[in-house]
């Protein structure tokens, strides 16, 4: 029984052959020291023939099994190995938006897994290129760029120890997602040349596919985030189209249908109505007007055709030429001003330096906006105060106030979120407040809208303090 | 004699409302299309008012008001196109009298018209020693402001604007016109005084100087002072 312990002690060390051999030798010195006549193989009493075949088999079937239990192991730590190297890999690619980003972190895990130096080459132009590689270091003689190319374009690996090019100083690897080649993989041979243990190669392989597929997936992202841009574009474009042919025609049908029926039937209406038609031609003439400066306002921003005339003034200049102009919106409402609520009445007016007519448009169509969004009647509050660097000008009103969710969006064009309770014949195009935003931002300035304590809105614009 | 008025209007829509219009109102009405024809009819029937479209298929209007101030001062009135300040600041300095921006409603227009007519016959007439409006007398002979009978003190360049503004009620006048009458040529580059002095005028002489009603804005342009009430 020690003899076959230690058989089995040789098997878990030991290779297969061995181990077989241990078996026979402890056979023959059990036979040597243990049966009669000792110190001697020959054998007295045949009966040990028997005692001799069963150790033996024993022996055997014990080195054999043990051995191969010592194979297992060692295969499944090089599985574990294997199966960590990429679930780091697919870690580390998961989160990466850019191409070659992902395929420098690849190659430095690469490196770190495999012992060996390892470079991705990505093509430039459709076309292979050294230059776009993922390490600073070029370890490969710029000669072999054409078999790196020859990899992209077949998408076979070749190089070092390949059907392939094989005097190279590198093992070339395509990079081969699911529909096409993104680069070339380069590794150069470890000291103990490990890489080309056909465990590591498969690995290798694996890694390179593994490469490949991220590369796919944030190329695709991008492919999608591009067309949801534009996407948004052409949904703009058609906005546009929707909110012109709505917005202006619907004015001009009143008109026109006003305009004929005076013509054709202005004899027989009762001057009442003839009066009705003629204020509603007038009215939406105006409105008609608004529209169009509005558009043509919002084209020469976006055209980049607005140039700032910029000066400096005081703040209650421009406020009471817009509240002159705003008088017959506001009829009766209560306006308060209060431009310097943070200074004593006796000092010079706040002065701003801004182009007047352009903020005085900004305050106009604020003004606008409250007087057609609240109740009739409830009170609007203008207000400015001067902070550390900015002078703050406020539009308060007290009227449903502003969705929660869409105070940036009430800036964007077209949008009419909240104008859905509000009649068909107050609507603007939703231009005004992209106006506004456009014009603040230009002189470098903040606009936002915020809920107001108490019930309303609260338009609030921050200019910059410069010096003129 | 009703006033004669001569349009100077290319486009037929507007000179067909304005004919209805100015009609109605009992002026007599000489049309014209092109600036050529508009001055020869102005020298040669001597209007006693010019409504001027800026827009003339043949020659810039500019050069309209500044052919026509070569000889008289037959009071001009400017039809603009909206957000055109440059073109406006333009033909007042030119001398032009006021402008109206298109589109605009002819209420408007007619009390322009009026005021321009106005002016013109107070000129000949010379401004009378004491101005008033709202609670403001201005006595020009002692050189006197009050408000509410309550003697203001306004320092010289204060008082100077005033005059110049009073010496020309309800007409436009550009920054520049204005620097130059109260601080003399070589200072028109200088709005911000004019802004400035016009912001404490109104500090004394207006109930809210944030809403103001006599001394008026006219963004991008200039000032105005409204005497109405």
């Amino acid at each position: 029984m020690i003899y076959l312990g230690g058989v089995v002690a040789v098997a878990m060390r030991c290779s297969r052959w061995i181990s077989v051999t241990v078996s026979f030798l402890s056979v023959a010195a059990f036979d040597f020291f243990c049966v009669p006549p000792y110190l001697t193989f020959a054998v007295s009493d045949y009966q040990y023939v028997f005692t001799f075949t069963g150790m033996l088999v024993v022996a055997l079937v014990i080195s054999t099994q043990t051995a191969r239990l010592r194979d297992h192991a060692v295969h499944s730590a090089v599985r574990e190995a294997r199966t960590e190297a990429l679930y780091r890999l697919s870690s580390k690619l998961a989160g990466e938006t850019r191409v070659f980003e992902a395929a420098r972190a690849a190659a430095a895990l690469a490196e770190e897994v495999f012992g060996a130096r390892v470079v991705m080459f990505l093509p430039e132009d459709g076309k292979l290129s050294f230059r776009r590689r993922t390490s600073d270091l070029l370890p490969v003689p710029p000669s072999e760029e054409s078999i790196a190319q020859w990899v992209f374009d077949h998408g076979h690996k070749a190089g070092l120890r390949t059907d392939a090019h094989s005097d190279a100083t590198a093992l070339y690897l395509p990079l081969r997602g699911a529909r096409e080649t993104f680069g070339v993989l380069a590794v150069l041979p470890d000291p103990q040349n490990r890489i080309f243990a056909p465990e590591q190669q498969h690995l290798l392989e694996v890694f390179a596919g593994q490469t490949a597929l991220a590369i796919e997936r944030t190329l695709s992202q991008r492919s999608a985030e591009e067309t949801r841009v534009h996407m948004r574009t052409e949904q703009m474009r058609s906005s546009l189209l929707s909110a012109m042919s709505h917005d202006l025609r619907t004015p001009l049908a009143s008109i026109t249908g006003a305009a004929s029926t005076l013509r054709s039937q202005g004899d027989r209406l009762p001057p009442e109505t003839k009066r009705e038609l003629l204020e509603s031609i007038s009215d939406e003439s105006d409105r008609l007007s608004r529209l169009v400066g509005n558009l043509l306002d919002m084209t020469r921003f976006e055209s980049g055709g607005v140039e700032l005339r910029r000066d400096l003034y005081p703040l209650e200049e421009i406020v009471g030429t817009v509240l002159h102009r705003m008088e017959p919106q506001l009829v009766g409402r209560a306006v308060s001003t209060g431009l310097a609520e943070n200074l004593p009445s006796e000092d010079l007016p706040i002065m701003v330096f801004v182009d007047d007519v352009l903020l005085g448009q900004v305050l106009w169509n604020l003004l606008e906006n409250a007087a057609k969004y609240t109740p009739p009647g409830s009170p609007l509050e203008l207000a400015a105060f001067k902070q550390e660097d900015a002078v703050v000008i406020e539009v308060r009103d007290r009227g449903p106030g502003v969705p929660p969710g869409e105070e940036e969006r009430i800036f964007e064009k077209f949008y009419r979120g909240q104008s859905r309770k509000v009649p068909e014949n107050v609507r603007g195009a939703g231009l005004g407040l992209p106006i506004c935003r456009a014009i603040v931002q230009a002189h470098r300035g903040t606009i936002q809208a915020l809920a107001r304590e108490g019930g309303g809105t609260i338009f609030r614009i921050a200019l910059p303090i410069e010096s003129a | 004699m009703k006033p004669l008025i001569l349009l100077i209007e290319d486009d037929a829509q507007i000179r067909r409302f304005l004919r209805a219009a100015l009609d109605a109102e009992g002026y007599r009405l000489q049309e014209t299309v092109t600036a050529e024809e508009g001055l020869a009819q102005a020298a040669s029937r001597q209007p006693d008012l010019i409504l001027l479209d800026l827009g003339l298929p043949d020659r810039d209007g500019l050069e309209v008001i500044q052919k026509v101030r070569e000889w008289g001062k037959i009071p001009i009135l400017v039809l603009s196109a909206r957000g055109q300040e440059k073109d406006k600041i333009a033909a007042l300095d030119l001398g032009a009298d006021d402008y109206v921006a298109k589109p605009f409603a002819v209420g408007e227009l007619l009390a322009r018209i009026r005021a321009a007519l106005r002016r013109s016959i107070a000129r000949a007439d010379g401004t009378g020693p004491v101005m008033r409006f709202g609670p403001v007398e201005v006595d020009l002979e002692k050189r006197v402001v009050r408000v509410d009978a309550q003697e203001v003190h306004l320092t010289p360049n204060e008082y100077k604007l005033l005059q110049v503004l009073i010496q020309h009620a309800g007409k436009v006048l550009t920054q520049r016109q204005l620097l130059n009458e109260v601080w003399g040529p070589q200072h028109t580059e200088q709005a911000q005084y004019l802004r400035v002095y016009i912001a404490q005028l109104r500090r004394k002489l207006e109930r809210n100087p944030a809403r103001p009603k006599y001394l008026q804005t006219e963004p991008g342009v200039g000032y105005r002072l409204v005497p109405e009430e």
